[in-house]
């Protein structure tokens, strides 16, 4: 799968938890999911099962740790496909 | 037993109160997974006489055992609608004699109970969108008890968490609350020399010890019909401590 559809499909998910919605129509690998698009950090647990879900893959706790930026996401789901 | 029934995972299940609670939850229809770490011969006779129950043996100090269990919990039930966090060891004696092995026999249950919640949750529950869970803790961990320095604090511990967890889930339909029961005739309590055992009956106002049925019928109470108690301690003693 190409990253731009990875990206594609990430933002689809993230986009009901962005508070800021002004935000997303600059959305790049870059944007920070927290502090750009200000997600409530208690939702992503609900944005990290949701990715297991879409790409029908196991992320492990570790790994979210590791995650800040929508490049962050498509990186460590691309890794796992 | 349909292959729709809702599943209850008890940690140590195989005597006791986890027993009780076991075949309490299997009266209600659950399918129960009757967790042991030792005691698999009384855990297996238990399963054999609750429907589609089955056993998982695992050591829930280690994460890996706990990650093991859930994976096998998932294989065989495809889901997990309640957890009884009901498995626990103990160390007594005067605090100042006490080593710090002691402790960390005690601890290692109490972290590997939060890990092992943590992950129904990450892996059952949160997906699922409902649960219920609940911790078996003490209500010497409210009242404090000479010799018990270590298990008090980590029964204390467990309500801690409950009350935690239970407001970082809220607004999500998984309801977390802890049962504490006073002194229950157990074979612990069976082996007591008589002048203790009547030492602990002044104290209980109903004048008698606990049924483990009478604690595993709250602890089915809330698993099932209580919609409207969340972070709560529901306290099972015969009168001796009210909260």
């Amino acid at each position: 799968m190409e990253k731009t559809e990875i990206q594609e499909r990430v933002v689809k998910i993230l986009t009901p938890y962005v508070k800021d919605q002004g935000a997303l129509a600059n959305v790049s690998a870059a944007t920070n999911i927290l502090e750009d698009l200000k997600v409530n950090s208690a939702r992503l647990v609900d944005v990290v099962l949701a990715f297991e879900d879409e790409f029908d893959i196991e992320i492990a706790d570790e790994d979210v740790d590791v995650v800040n930026t929508v490049g962050d996401c498509v990186g460590l789901i691309a890794d796992k496909l | 037993m349909n292959d729709e029934a809702k599943v209850a995972l008890v940690t140590g299940a195989g005597t006791g109160i986890g027993a009780a609670c076991a075949r309490a939850l299997a009266d209600e229809g659950f399918r129960v997974a009757v967790h042991y770490r030792s005691s698999d011969v009384k855990a297996k006779e238990l399963a054999e006489k609750l429907p589609g129950a089955f056993t998982l043996q695992a050591d829930i100090t280690e994460p890996e055992e706990v990650d093991a269990l859930l994976v096998e919990l998932k294989e065989k039930a495809g889901r997990l609608d309640v957890l009884v966090n009901n498995a626990g060891t103990n160390r007594n004696g005067p605090m100042a004699s006490m080593k710090i092995d002691d402790y960390d026999a005690v601890a290692a249950v109490t972290r590997g109970t939060w890990y092992l919640t943590k992950r129904v949750i990450r892996r059952f529950m949160l997906r699922q969108k409902s649960g219920r869970i609940i911790s078996i803790t003490s209500v010497v961990g409210h009242t404090g008890n000479r010799g018990q320095s270590v298990y008090t604090m980590m029964k204390a511990g467990l309500d801690a968490m409950t009350k935690s967890l239970a407001q970082e889930l809220a607004g999500r339909p998984i309801l977390v609350n802890s049962v504490a029961p006073g002194f229950i005739a157990t074979e612990m309590t069976e082996e007591l020399p008589d002048e203790i055992r009547q030492g602990i009956l002044d104290k209980i106002p109903q004048g008698r010890m606990g049924e483990p049925e009478e604690v595993a019928d709250a602890v089915a109470w809330l698993a099932t019909r209580a919609s409207y108690v969340n972070g709560s301690v529901l306290h099972v003693n015969g009168g001796m401590y009210g909260g």
